[in-house]
């Protein structure tokens, strides 16, 4: 509560002086612990804000909006720690100037919501260093592990199975702030690199092409995860991605608004391992 | 009196059922997850969820489907059509607004050209539908002038008795009537009431929200924007709606063969609209999200006279950002034409 007020008044003053033209929210949702996105644009509308621990969406996806930022005006955005890191890798990959935004850091544990200190990209790398030095207890996701000890053919049919279910209705992409594609590999057609059909082989084409792309940029900030309306534990691929380069490269994603793409860059110490 | 079907005696029926010839389907759970699906055995259903998370229209369109393969050799071309795949289907304990959903796309399947895959599947199937006495805050069929005992799309209601004792049984159909001939040795006569059927409240003033569509000024108006500024553009509405049934035809292969695809297809896709020049007339998300609301509650039903949506909530229960019909029409109903 005290946190929620004290971004309300923060709001209201820099909607009210004119320093940002919109504050990117959460307001009261359809149910009890739903929250839903919520763009202020007057001292008046910022009384809509709530901020709980069931403000869980990440919401830097909508900075890349189409004209959002064009005219150069500032906007302040809620974000959790994973929030900020996909706004640094969206600096880092030159879709945004990150002057233009006020970062409102906060993070939850249980119920409790505090406030991150700093409100510029550049400040918060402290917390992302210790977030990186502190991964989360392997026993915090049992199906990860589970996963992990299965021999290939196992794992093989485990994706088979969940990826079966795949309607192709791409919320994933949709609700994920790395996919800011304008066209998507999927919806080339000139040639069609990817079928479009959502069959067994269709569905294997888009999440594996997704979980490339997403390598090394993932934050896991869970969206896709939770958008997926059939269930497929997406997390866990681009988990096991993170792990993957983060082995390999020492490459933690979004550490700060200058690091350079891991698959896009070159150092001679790089491991080879996999090149046959 | 009215007949009965004892829940002991489901397992009977189902086994008759599949020596009668049909393929039994209904409601199942895999994990976390509910659609309609394949039962061997009654203990397969699961009966007790609101509505599956996956809607029925897949049974009879699904999200992928061949139509005919190609091949191409000097200068012959060779074409082999995939004809509907047929055989008798009893689908049990569809939900009343799913089975309205069926009857609401019979007119656009059927309108100009018959398509043969849904009516092929039509023609085969026996929908069973379960009358609802439970529901979530995301149910809205009363919204719609439907009921949690809508008859629309179904050929047999069944009403469930307290304590799931079982179902007094309706016949509406031939169809219907001939599937439950096969089971009448496991019917009884009886007088147990049904129980009371779930209570769902009205959302909003449909013929207040339709006249605001129709007004030809509300099409620019500033509303739809606002409404959509947080949708995504992805296709999870659509894809779980029971009524929505647009698709692309895509042929896959090369030049020399290959197969041509019936896929499902969703109006909040920017690539739905985009010509081949790369202009799109629908370039906004607003634009996108008014194209789905027009087209459910004023173009179809100016063309079919039914509204495009049945009121099953699965696009509000569903969308990543807590969208929905429920909102937008609860927000128009309060605005003034
Ligand atoms: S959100 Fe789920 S169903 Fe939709 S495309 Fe992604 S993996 Fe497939
Ligand atoms: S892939 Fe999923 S978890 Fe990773 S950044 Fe995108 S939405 Fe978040
Ligand atoms: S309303 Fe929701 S489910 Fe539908 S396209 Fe928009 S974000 Fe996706
Ligand atoms: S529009 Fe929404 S409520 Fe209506 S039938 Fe489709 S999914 Fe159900």
């Amino acid at each position: 509560m005290i946190t929620q007020e004290k971004y309300r008044s923060k709001a209201k003053k820099l909607l009210a002086d004119g320093s940002v033209k919109m504050v990117i929210g959460y307001s009261p949702g359809s149910t009890a612990d739903r929250r839903r996105p919520l763009f202020v644009r007057s001292f008046e509308e910022a009384d809509q804000l709530v901020l709980d621990s069931n403000c869980i969406a990440n919401l830097s996806g909508y900075l890349v909006t189409e004209g959002l930022l064009s005219d150069e005006k500032r906007v302040a955005i809620f974000l959790r720690p994973e929030g900020i890191r996909s706004l640094n890798i969206l600096a880092a990959e030159s879709q945004l100037n990150v002057d233009q935004i006020i970062i409102f850091g906060f993070d939850s544990i249980g119920r409790e919501v505090s406030s991150l200190s700093g409100e510029h990209a550049g400040e918060f790398s402290e917390l992302i260093s210790s977030i990186k030095e502190n991964p989360p207890e392997k026993s915090s996701e049992p199906l990860l592990y589970q996963i992990e000890q299965m021999n290939p053919q196992e794992r093989f049919a485990f994706w088979k199975e969940e990826f079966s279910r795949c309607i192709k209705c791409y919320a994933c992409r949709q609700s994920c702030p790395m996919c800011y594609c304008r066209r998507c590999i999927v919806d080339s057609n000139q040639p069609q690199w990817v079928n479009t059909s959502s069959h067994t082989l269709g569905n294997f084409e888009w999440n594996i092409v997704r979980a490339f792309h997403l390598a090394g940029r993932c934050v896991g900030c869970g969206n896709c995860d939770r958008s997926c309306p059939v269930n497929i534990p997406l997390r866990l691929i681009n988990a096991r991605m993170a792990a993957e380069v983060l082995e390999s490269f020492d490459h933690f994603a979004g550490m700060s608004t200058t690091q350079e793409p891991v698959l896009a860059s070159f150092k001679k110490e790089d491991s080879e391992t996999f090149i046959l | 009196m009215t007949r009965i079907l004892f829940s002991d005696k489901l397992d009977n029926c189902v086994t008759r059922w599949q020596s009668a010839g049909f393929s039994v389907i209904g409601p199942v759970t895999k994990d976390t997850f509910s659609s309609y699906a394949a039962v061997e055995h009654a203990s397969d259903f699961d009966l007790g969820i609101v509505l599956p998370d996956r809607s029925l229209k897949e049974l009879f369109f699904p999200q992928t489907e061949p139509m005919l393969r190609y091949t191409i050799k000097q200068q012959a071309i060779n074409t082999e059509d995939f004809t509907p795949p047929s055989g008798k289907r009893l689908i049990f304990g569809v939900r009343p607004c799913d089975a309205a959903g069926l009857s609401i796309d019979d007119p656009l399947f059927g309108w100009d050209y018959k398509d043969e895959y849904w009516f092929q599947r039509r023609n085969d199937s026996v929908i069973v539908t379960i009358a609802c006495t439970k529901s979530d805050d995301f149910c809205l069929c009363t919204s719609l002038k439907l009921a949690p005992d809508t008859t629309n799309g179904s050929d047999i209601l069944l009403r469930p008795l307290e304590n799931n004792k079982g179902w007094q049984v309706e016949e509406l159909t031939d169809r219907g009537r001939e599937a439950f001939l096969t089971i009448a040795e496991f019917l009884q006569e009886g007088s147990e009431p049904a129980a009371p059927m779930a209570v769902v409240p009205e959302m909003f003033d449909l013929d207040t929200c339709v006249a605001w569509l129709q007004n030809p000024e509300n099409f620019e108006s500033k509303f739809w924007k606002d409404i959509s500024m947080r949708c995504i553009g992805c296709g999870s509405c659509t894809y779980l709606c029971p009524t929505c049934h647009c698709f692309d035809i895509q042929d896959e292969g090369d030049t020399y063969s290959g197969i041509r695809r019936k896929n499902w297809d969703s109006c909040s896709f920017a690539l739905f609209t985009m010509h081949t020049s790369g202009h799109n007339p629908r370039s906004t998300q607003s634009a996108r999200w008014r194209q789905r609301i027009m087209h459910k509650f004023n173009y179809f039903p100016g063309k079919f006279s039914v509204n495009s949506c049945s009121g099953c909530g699965r696009c509000s229960r569903q969308c990543p950002v807590d969208m929905g019909i429920t909102e937008t029409l609860q927000k128009i109903s309060t605005l003034h034409s």
